[in-house]
């Protein structure tokens, strides 16, 4: 009786997946996982924060059907994982919710098979299964018959084709295959387990440095002073950079694209760099000690100084590279570059609110992987091929027509109808129509399964 | 810990989980009999190689502070992901061709069981 959502979920999983693409499928398995955890874990769904989880999990499924694109999957599988971690432990981080996610949906059952009590942390033996007896049983039978069946097959030939007359095609193994991985899953997702030592010091591991009394050694001086030498050098550096970088934009009026990109990509590397040695740097002084040295007010200057001057850095780039889309439209690595300088902005203050309030390094790690959580979902509900398609041909200064081409079919729509509005040349026209027409093609060979939002557009 | 009993049991699993994937996709045809059973061989010969040299080594190394439950507890969990990116990476560089998903399929579920099997083993002879 326990096991008959499971078993309805695995005949649904192989109804669902097999020999199928991905659609509509797998917003059900979503929709199908989170009723197989609600069923087996009441508990943990009285908590707002795995409502929340499950919220964004739905978000993405429903990404998934009205996309269809990598960055929905993508999306999807990590907010899958990440509940099933919530679920196992609702108080640990979201990247041991991952670790935990990950270890139940590949070896959930096989940790229950240890019969690992989780509140003794007890490994108890379970009912030992005589596996040579079922060999015995099944195993040698099989073999001896099939080796007389083949020996009676050569002597009678009506007996001979009375076995080639047996067809077992009615039967689909595959399909049953495909029902027992899906039966592995669920059975694996109902009762959620946890990596056990990354997962208890996780949830003991607070987000505030433990105070300690102000201790006025030698070596914190001298560490004290080798940190402000350090970070007023950097700052140094980098207020010449600055100056250079913005001199040189100023002056320039060459707008070719090579330039620009080489600008805002040697730009990049240079942030990249730059953000996570200080980042580094910065945690290294205020790991300890000189968080709670009375004179350490110049260092957490010099350091808030820095933070300041590489968001400046950040936001040049950013003039950078909305020049680059400006002038030259809209493409999937420049849109990474903006959501890579929001992700050091956010990066940069947390590192800030670390040193004035006296944080960890957890803190900078859990926030910092919550924040790129949510952007990737946040990001997996926009169509981007259509964004991109739209500002590239109505806003541009100048674009590449093939990249418009290039991009996955969430376009053809667009591209359509903006050749119904607009007077091409042959070749482009010839080119839309080609597109549009495959993926009308294409959206009507689906079968229910593989269906998308799209498809309903067509009716 | 009985290690050639487990390395029977998972020459069996292995063996089973192999063949049945094999034939969803291919007509069992009995000439094919005698080079089925010989697989026996090959089969085991993986498994003794890849549980001697992979889980076994977990067991044999634990010293009086680390019990089976704490080898379980804190290897596993690794052991498993390890696993499990190997046989992703594996499926996907394979295109999908059926020899190489059941090889990489039979390998997963059978040295996940085996460690099960060893545990218990240990356990039982402790007891």
């Amino acid at each position: 009786m326990k096991n008959i959502p499971l078993i309805i979920g695995a005949l649904l999983f192989s109804t669902l997946f097999h020999k199928q693409g991905i659609g509509l499928n797998l917003s059900i398995f979503n929709i199908l996982t989170l009723i197989v955890l609600i069923i087996y874990n009441k508990n943990a769904f009285k908590q707002k924060s795995t409502i929340a989880y499950a919220v964004l999990y739905l978000i993405t499924a429903a990404s998934i059907f009205i996309y269809n694109n990598s960055l929905s999957i993508i999306a999807n599988t990590i907010a899958f994982i990440t509940l099933i971690g919530q679920v196992s432990e609702q108080n640990s981080s979201i990247y041991v919710n991952w670790l935990n996610g990950l270890y139940t949906c590949i070896a959930g059952l096989f940790h229950r098979n240890f019969g690992v009590n989780e509140n003794e942390q007890k490994v108890e033996s379970k009912k030992e299964i005589d596996y040579l007896h079922l060999a015995k049983i099944i195993g040698i039978p099989l073999i001896i018959l099939t080796i007389f069946i083949s020996l009676y097959k050569n002597g009678n030939p009506m007996f001979n084709g009375l076995i080639n007359d047996i067809d077992f095609s009615i039967i689909n193994f595959q399909w049953i295959l495909v029902a027992l991985c899906g039966y592995y899953l669920l059975s694996n997702i109902s009762n959620p387990v946890i990596v056990d030592p990354a997962t208890i010091n996780d949830v003991q591991t607070g987000n505030i440095l433990p105070y300690q009394e102000s201790i006025e050694t030698d070596n914190l001086k001298k560490e004290h002073q080798f940190g402000f030498i350090l970070i007023t050098a950097l700052n140094a550096l980098i207020i010449i950079f600055l100056i250079t970088d913005i001199t040189y934009l100023l002056s320039s009026n060459d707008l070719r694209a090579s330039v620009f990109s080489n600008q805002v990509h040697s730009g990049i590397n240079a942030l990249i760099a730059s953000i996570i040695i200080a980042i580094i740097i910065i945690l290294y002084f205020f790991r300890g000690d000189l968080n709670f040295y009375k004179k350490n007010k110049n260092l957490k200057l010099v350091a808030y100084t820095w933070i300041i001057l590489n968001a400046i850095l950040v936001i040049n780039i950013i003039i950078k590279d909305a020049q680059y889309i400006y002038y030259f439209g809209l493409t999937y690595k420049r849109i990474g570059v903006l959501v890579y300088l929001l992700l050091t902005v956010i990066g940069l203050v947390t590192t800030f609110i670390k040193v004035k309030d006296l944080k960890n390094f957890w803190y900078l790690f859990r926030i910092n992987t919550v924040t790129a959580f949510t952007i990737l979902i946040v990001s997996s509900t926009i169509n981007w091929d259509s964004y991109i398609t739209i500002y590239n041909l109505n806003y541009a200064k100048s674009m590449d027509f093939n990249y418009l081409i290039e991009l996955s079919n969430n376009n053809a729509f667009i591209l359509k109808n903006y050749l119904d509005k607009n007077n091409l040349n042959d070749k482009k026209t010839l080119t839309i129509n080609r597109k549009f027409k495959n993926y009308l093609r294409e959206l009507k060979n689906k079968s229910w399964q593989e269906s998308q939002f799209d498809n309903f557009k067509l009716k | 810990m009985n290690t050639s009993l487990t390395i029977l049991k998972a020459t069996g699993l292995s063996f089973i989980i192999f063949w049945a994937i094999i034939f969803s996709e291919e007509k069992f045809m009995l000439d094919m009999f005698p080079y089925v059973f010989l697989s026996f061989i090959p089969i085991g010969f993986c498994c003794l190689i890849v549980i001697c040299l992979t889980i076994c080594p977990f067991f044999w190394a634990k010293n009086e502070s680390k019990d089976s439950d704490t080898i379980l507890k804190t290897y596993f969990p690794f052991y498993a992901i390890i696993l499990f990116t190997l046989c992703s990476y594996g499926l996907i560089t394979s295109n999908l061709n059926i020899f190489s998903v059941a090889f990489i399929i039979s390998a997963f579920f059978t040295l996940l069981k085996s460690w099960t099997w060893l545990a218990k083993s240990h356990k039982n002879k402790k007891a």
